[in-house]
Protein backbone atom coordinates (compact mmCIF):
# COMPACT_ATOMS: atom_id res chain seq x y z
CA UNK A 1 0.00 0.00 0.00
CA UNK A 2 1.28 3.38 -0.65
CA UNK A 3 1.63 5.87 1.79
CA UNK A 4 -0.74 8.99 1.58
CA UNK A 5 0.96 12.04 0.19
CA UNK A 6 -0.27 13.98 3.66
CA UNK A 7 1.73 11.67 5.77
CA UNK A 8 3.36 11.58 8.09
CA UNK A 9 1.57 14.17 9.57
CA UNK A 10 3.44 17.69 10.77
CA UNK A 11 3.26 17.46 14.96
CA UNK A 12 1.13 20.78 15.53
CA UNK A 13 -1.33 19.07 12.71
CA UNK A 14 -1.33 15.44 14.26
CA UNK A 15 -2.10 17.28 17.37
CA UNK A 16 -5.05 19.52 15.89
CA UNK A 17 -6.41 16.25 14.71
CA UNK A 18 -6.02 14.76 18.18
CA UNK A 19 -7.78 17.15 19.79
CA UNK A 20 -10.55 17.31 17.12
CA UNK A 21 -12.02 13.92 18.08
CA UNK A 22 -14.27 15.99 20.26
CA UNK A 23 -15.94 19.33 18.64
CA UNK A 24 -13.67 22.59 19.43
CA UNK A 25 -13.73 26.02 18.09
CA UNK A 26 -10.41 27.87 17.64
CA UNK A 27 -9.00 28.75 20.52
CA UNK A 28 -10.39 25.49 22.45
CA UNK A 29 -7.66 23.85 19.92
CA UNK A 30 -4.88 25.66 20.85
CA UNK A 31 -5.34 25.42 24.56
CA UNK A 32 -6.07 21.51 24.02
CA UNK A 33 -2.98 21.14 21.86
CA UNK A 34 -0.80 22.50 24.22
CA UNK A 35 -2.71 20.29 27.12
CA UNK A 36 -2.05 17.46 24.79
CA UNK A 37 1.91 18.22 23.90
CA UNK A 38 2.21 19.18 27.52
CA UNK A 39 3.50 22.79 26.73
CA UNK A 40 5.60 21.12 24.02
CA UNK A 41 3.60 22.69 21.23
CA UNK A 42 2.53 26.19 21.41
CA UNK A 43 0.52 27.32 18.60
CA UNK A 44 -0.30 31.17 17.74
CA UNK A 45 -3.35 32.54 16.52
CA UNK A 46 -2.45 33.26 13.04
CA UNK A 47 -0.81 29.98 12.54
CA UNK A 48 -3.89 27.99 14.02
CA UNK A 49 -6.25 29.86 11.48
CA UNK A 50 -3.84 29.03 8.48
CA UNK A 51 -3.52 25.35 9.94
CA UNK A 52 -7.53 24.94 10.44
CA UNK A 53 -7.85 26.45 6.85
CA UNK A 54 -5.85 23.95 5.33
CA UNK A 55 -7.25 20.86 6.88
CA UNK A 56 -10.39 21.91 5.96
CA UNK A 57 -9.57 22.19 2.39
CA UNK A 58 -8.38 18.42 2.71
CA UNK A 59 -11.44 17.58 4.33
CA UNK A 60 -9.66 16.19 7.16
CA UNK A 61 -11.73 18.42 9.90
CA UNK A 62 -15.56 19.45 8.82
CA UNK A 63 -17.58 22.35 10.67
CA UNK A 64 -20.28 21.39 13.11
CA UNK A 65 -23.36 23.58 14.64
CA UNK A 66 -21.94 25.99 16.97
CA UNK A 67 -23.71 27.07 19.94
CA UNK A 68 -21.92 30.38 19.42
CA UNK A 69 -22.89 32.59 16.81
CA UNK A 70 -19.24 34.03 16.63
CA UNK A 71 -16.64 30.90 16.70
CA UNK A 72 -16.92 28.08 14.40
CA UNK A 73 -16.75 24.31 15.96
CA UNK A 74 -15.07 21.94 13.88
CA UNK A 75 -14.69 17.75 14.45
CA UNK A 76 -12.80 15.86 12.63
CA UNK A 77 -13.58 13.38 9.72
CA UNK A 78 -13.45 9.72 9.06
CA UNK A 79 -11.12 10.98 6.41
CA UNK A 80 -8.95 12.95 8.98
CA UNK A 81 -9.24 9.82 11.25
CA UNK A 82 -7.83 7.28 9.05
CA UNK A 83 -4.92 9.56 8.56
CA UNK A 84 -4.51 9.98 12.20
CA UNK A 85 -4.72 5.78 12.56
CA UNK A 86 -2.26 5.58 9.96
CA UNK A 87 0.80 8.15 11.30
CA UNK A 88 0.46 6.52 14.69
CA UNK A 89 0.59 2.77 13.28
CA UNK A 90 3.43 4.41 11.45
CA UNK A 91 5.00 5.86 14.75
CA UNK A 92 4.51 2.70 16.75
CA UNK A 93 6.23 0.65 14.28
CA UNK A 94 9.17 3.18 14.45
CA UNK A 95 9.00 2.78 18.51
CA UNK A 96 8.74 -1.18 18.38
CA UNK A 97 11.68 -0.55 16.13
CA UNK A 98 13.61 1.42 18.12
CA UNK A 99 12.65 -0.52 21.38
CA UNK A 100 13.93 -3.47 19.75
CA UNK A 101 17.70 -2.32 18.46
CA UNK A 102 18.01 0.46 21.36
CA UNK A 103 15.71 -0.90 24.22
CA UNK B 1 -3.94 62.29 13.45
CA UNK B 2 -3.49 61.11 9.83
CA UNK B 3 -0.69 60.11 8.25
CA UNK B 4 -0.33 58.41 4.85
CA UNK B 5 2.18 56.01 4.08
CA UNK B 6 2.96 53.25 2.02
CA UNK B 7 4.50 49.45 2.76
CA UNK B 8 5.49 46.70 0.98
CA UNK B 9 7.18 44.34 4.04
CA UNK B 10 4.36 43.70 6.75
CA UNK B 11 7.80 43.45 9.10
CA UNK B 12 8.63 47.52 8.33
CA UNK B 13 5.13 48.19 8.74
CA UNK B 14 4.86 46.38 12.41
CA UNK B 15 7.90 48.20 13.27
CA UNK B 16 7.16 51.32 12.20
CA UNK B 17 3.66 51.30 14.63
CA UNK B 18 5.53 49.93 17.22
CA UNK B 19 7.85 53.22 17.04
CA UNK B 20 5.18 55.31 16.73
CA UNK B 21 3.46 53.85 19.57
CA UNK B 22 6.54 54.69 21.39
CA UNK B 23 6.95 57.95 20.96
CA UNK B 24 2.89 58.20 21.74
CA UNK B 25 0.83 57.46 18.82
CA UNK B 26 -0.92 54.71 19.01
CA UNK B 27 -2.92 52.95 15.56
CA UNK B 28 -6.60 53.62 16.04
CA UNK B 29 -7.83 53.04 12.23
CA UNK B 30 -6.89 52.73 8.40
CA UNK B 31 -8.16 53.11 5.67
CA UNK B 32 -6.16 55.27 3.18
CA UNK B 33 -4.29 56.57 5.80
CA UNK B 34 -3.05 55.62 9.47
CA UNK B 35 -5.23 57.55 12.11
CA UNK B 36 -3.45 57.80 15.29
CA UNK B 37 -4.87 58.85 19.00
CA UNK B 38 -2.05 60.08 20.99
CA UNK B 39 -1.20 58.35 23.81
CA UNK B 40 1.42 58.26 26.82
CA UNK B 41 4.10 56.75 25.14
CA UNK B 42 4.21 52.98 24.90
CA UNK B 43 5.61 49.65 24.14
CA UNK B 44 2.77 48.45 22.01
CA UNK B 45 3.28 44.97 19.73
CA UNK B 46 1.40 45.78 16.86
CA UNK B 47 1.28 42.39 14.38
CA UNK B 48 -0.34 42.19 10.88
CA UNK B 49 -1.96 39.48 9.12
CA UNK B 50 -3.38 39.95 5.80
CA UNK B 51 -6.75 37.94 4.73
CA UNK B 52 -9.53 38.75 3.13
CA UNK B 53 -12.80 36.94 4.38
CA UNK B 54 -15.81 34.99 2.28
CA UNK B 55 -18.82 35.93 4.66
CA UNK B 56 -19.12 38.24 7.19
CA UNK B 57 -18.98 34.78 9.87
CA UNK B 58 -15.44 33.79 8.80
CA UNK B 59 -14.03 37.18 9.75
CA UNK B 60 -16.54 37.05 12.94
CA UNK B 61 -14.79 33.79 13.99
CA UNK B 62 -11.37 35.10 12.48
CA UNK B 63 -11.83 37.86 14.71
CA UNK B 64 -13.12 36.10 18.08
CA UNK B 65 -10.00 33.55 17.83
CA UNK B 66 -7.65 36.67 17.87
CA UNK B 67 -9.32 38.08 20.53
CA UNK B 68 -9.51 35.31 22.93
CA UNK B 69 -5.42 34.12 22.41
CA UNK B 70 -4.85 38.07 23.77
CA UNK B 71 -5.05 40.40 20.15
CA UNK B 72 -7.17 43.38 19.83
CA UNK B 73 -8.48 43.17 16.31
CA UNK B 74 -7.60 47.47 15.58
CA UNK B 75 -8.20 47.61 11.76
CA UNK B 76 -9.25 46.22 8.96
CA UNK B 77 -12.14 45.07 7.79
CA UNK B 78 -13.30 41.99 5.44
CA UNK B 79 -12.17 42.98 2.20
CA UNK B 80 -9.54 45.12 2.60
CA UNK B 81 -6.68 42.40 3.60
CA UNK B 82 -4.35 43.84 5.75
CA UNK B 83 -5.24 42.80 9.62
CA UNK B 84 -3.65 45.11 12.20
CA UNK B 85 -3.73 43.67 15.95
CA UNK B 86 -2.24 45.05 19.09
CA UNK B 87 -1.35 42.70 21.79
CA UNK B 88 -3.34 43.10 25.00
CA UNK B 89 -1.78 42.40 27.72
CA UNK B 90 1.30 41.46 28.70
CA UNK B 91 0.70 37.36 28.34
CA UNK B 92 -0.17 35.18 25.74
CA UNK B 93 2.85 34.91 22.77
CA UNK B 94 4.72 37.78 20.86
CA UNK B 95 3.71 37.21 17.58
CA UNK B 96 0.62 35.58 15.74
CA UNK B 97 1.98 33.38 14.19
CA UNK B 98 4.26 30.23 15.85
CA UNK B 99 5.71 29.00 12.69
CA UNK B 100 7.88 30.24 9.57
CA UNK B 101 5.62 28.98 7.17
CA UNK B 102 2.49 31.00 8.37
CA UNK B 103 4.26 33.98 8.90
CA UNK B 104 5.55 33.70 4.98
CA UNK B 105 2.19 32.57 3.77
CA UNK B 106 0.79 36.07 4.39
CA UNK B 107 3.81 37.62 2.13
CA UNK B 108 2.24 34.89 -0.56
CA UNK B 109 -1.85 35.87 0.09
CA UNK B 110 -0.52 39.54 -0.66
CA UNK B 111 1.55 38.48 -3.89
CA UNK B 112 -1.59 36.29 -5.22
CA UNK B 113 -3.59 39.58 -4.71
CA UNK B 114 -1.20 42.26 -6.26
CA UNK B 115 -1.04 39.80 -9.27
CA UNK B 116 -4.41 38.92 -9.92
CA UNK B 117 -4.77 42.88 -9.72
CA UNK B 118 -2.26 43.46 -12.27
CA UNK B 119 -3.96 40.75 -14.71
CA UNK B 120 -7.01 42.62 -14.18
CA UNK B 121 -5.83 45.29 -16.28
CA UNK B 122 -4.06 43.34 -18.94
CA UNK B 123 -7.22 42.74 -21.22
CA UNK B 124 -8.73 45.83 -20.58
CA UNK B 125 -4.53 47.03 -22.48
CA UNK B 126 -5.37 44.83 -25.00
CA UNK B 127 -8.87 45.54 -26.21
CA UNK B 128 -7.36 48.88 -26.21
CA UNK B 129 -4.56 48.69 -28.65
CA UNK B 130 -6.74 45.86 -30.68
CA UNK B 131 -9.62 48.35 -31.44
CA UNK B 132 -6.85 51.42 -32.26
CA UNK B 133 -7.69 53.50 -29.29
CA UNK B 134 -3.91 53.88 -28.30
CA UNK B 135 -2.73 56.84 -30.69
CA UNK B 136 1.14 55.85 -30.73
CA UNK B 137 1.80 58.82 -32.98
CA UNK B 138 1.23 60.73 -30.48
CA UNK B 139 4.87 60.32 -29.44
CA UNK B 140 5.87 61.29 -32.68
CA UNK B 141 3.73 64.53 -33.37
CA UNK B 142 2.22 65.59 -29.70
CA UNK B 143 1.48 68.89 -32.03
CA UNK B 144 -1.56 66.70 -33.25
CA UNK B 145 -2.94 66.34 -29.73
CA UNK B 146 -3.40 70.10 -29.89
CA UNK B 147 -6.86 71.33 -30.73
CA UNK B 148 -6.69 75.19 -30.52
CA UNK B 149 -7.45 76.39 -33.67
CA UNK B 150 -4.72 78.32 -35.31
CA UNK B 151 -2.08 77.53 -32.42
CA UNK B 152 0.64 76.87 -33.85
CA UNK B 153 0.50 80.07 -36.22
CA UNK B 154 0.78 82.67 -32.88
CA UNK B 155 3.67 84.00 -31.49
CA UNK B 156 5.23 85.57 -28.45
CA UNK B 157 2.60 85.67 -25.35
CA UNK B 158 -0.60 85.20 -26.90
CA UNK B 159 1.48 81.14 -28.04
CA UNK B 160 2.72 80.41 -24.41
CA UNK B 161 -0.89 81.11 -22.80
CA UNK B 162 -2.50 79.16 -25.16
CA UNK B 163 0.23 76.91 -25.43
CA UNK B 164 -0.23 75.97 -21.90
CA UNK B 165 -3.47 76.74 -21.37
CA UNK B 166 -3.85 73.42 -23.81
CA UNK B 167 -0.83 70.89 -22.52
CA UNK B 168 -2.60 69.65 -19.29
CA UNK B 169 -5.91 68.62 -21.99
CA UNK B 170 -3.46 67.80 -24.62
CA UNK B 171 -1.51 65.52 -22.44
CA UNK B 172 -5.12 64.21 -20.97
CA UNK B 173 -5.77 63.36 -24.57
CA UNK B 174 -2.39 61.56 -25.68
CA UNK B 175 -1.42 59.46 -22.57
CA UNK B 176 -4.39 58.78 -20.49
CA UNK B 177 -3.89 55.43 -21.83
CA UNK B 178 -0.30 54.63 -20.02
CA UNK B 179 -1.80 54.56 -16.85
CA UNK B 180 -2.97 50.99 -17.48
CA UNK B 181 0.84 49.71 -18.52
CA UNK B 182 2.32 51.79 -15.59
CA UNK B 183 -0.21 50.26 -12.92
CA UNK B 184 0.15 46.59 -14.76
CA UNK B 185 3.75 47.22 -14.19
CA UNK B 186 3.71 48.72 -11.05
CA UNK B 187 1.09 45.95 -9.53
CA UNK B 188 3.59 43.00 -10.94
CA UNK B 189 6.51 44.76 -9.06
CA UNK B 190 4.58 44.81 -5.51
CA UNK B 191 3.52 41.20 -6.30
CA UNK B 192 7.62 40.40 -7.34
CA UNK B 193 8.54 41.99 -4.08
CA UNK B 194 6.12 40.24 -2.01
CA UNK B 195 7.09 36.85 -3.50
CA UNK B 196 10.74 37.36 -2.59
CA UNK B 197 9.77 38.43 1.17
CA UNK B 198 7.78 35.20 1.15
CA UNK B 199 10.54 33.33 -0.10
CA UNK B 200 13.18 35.31 2.13
CA UNK B 201 10.34 34.36 5.39
CA UNK B 202 9.95 31.30 4.35
CA UNK B 203 13.82 30.18 4.33
CA UNK B 204 14.22 31.65 7.53
CA UNK B 205 16.56 34.51 6.98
Amino acid sequence: MTRDKNLPLTETVYYILLALLEPAHGYLIMQKVEELSSGQVHMAAGTLYGAVENLLKQKLIQPVHSEDSRRKVYVITDRGLGMLRQDYERMRHMIEMTNTILG
Amino acid sequence: MKKFKFFTNFDHEEQWLNEMARQGYVLTGKSLSYEFAQVQPENANFRMDYRTFKSRQDFEDYKALFEDSGWTHIAGTRSSGSQYFKQTGAEGSEDIFSDVDSKAARYKRISDMWLSLACCFIPLFAVLISTDAIDVTAFLKPQLLYYTPGLWDMSGGQFWRAFLFETPFAFFRGFTWMMIPVMILVYSLFAYKAKKQYEKTQQGR
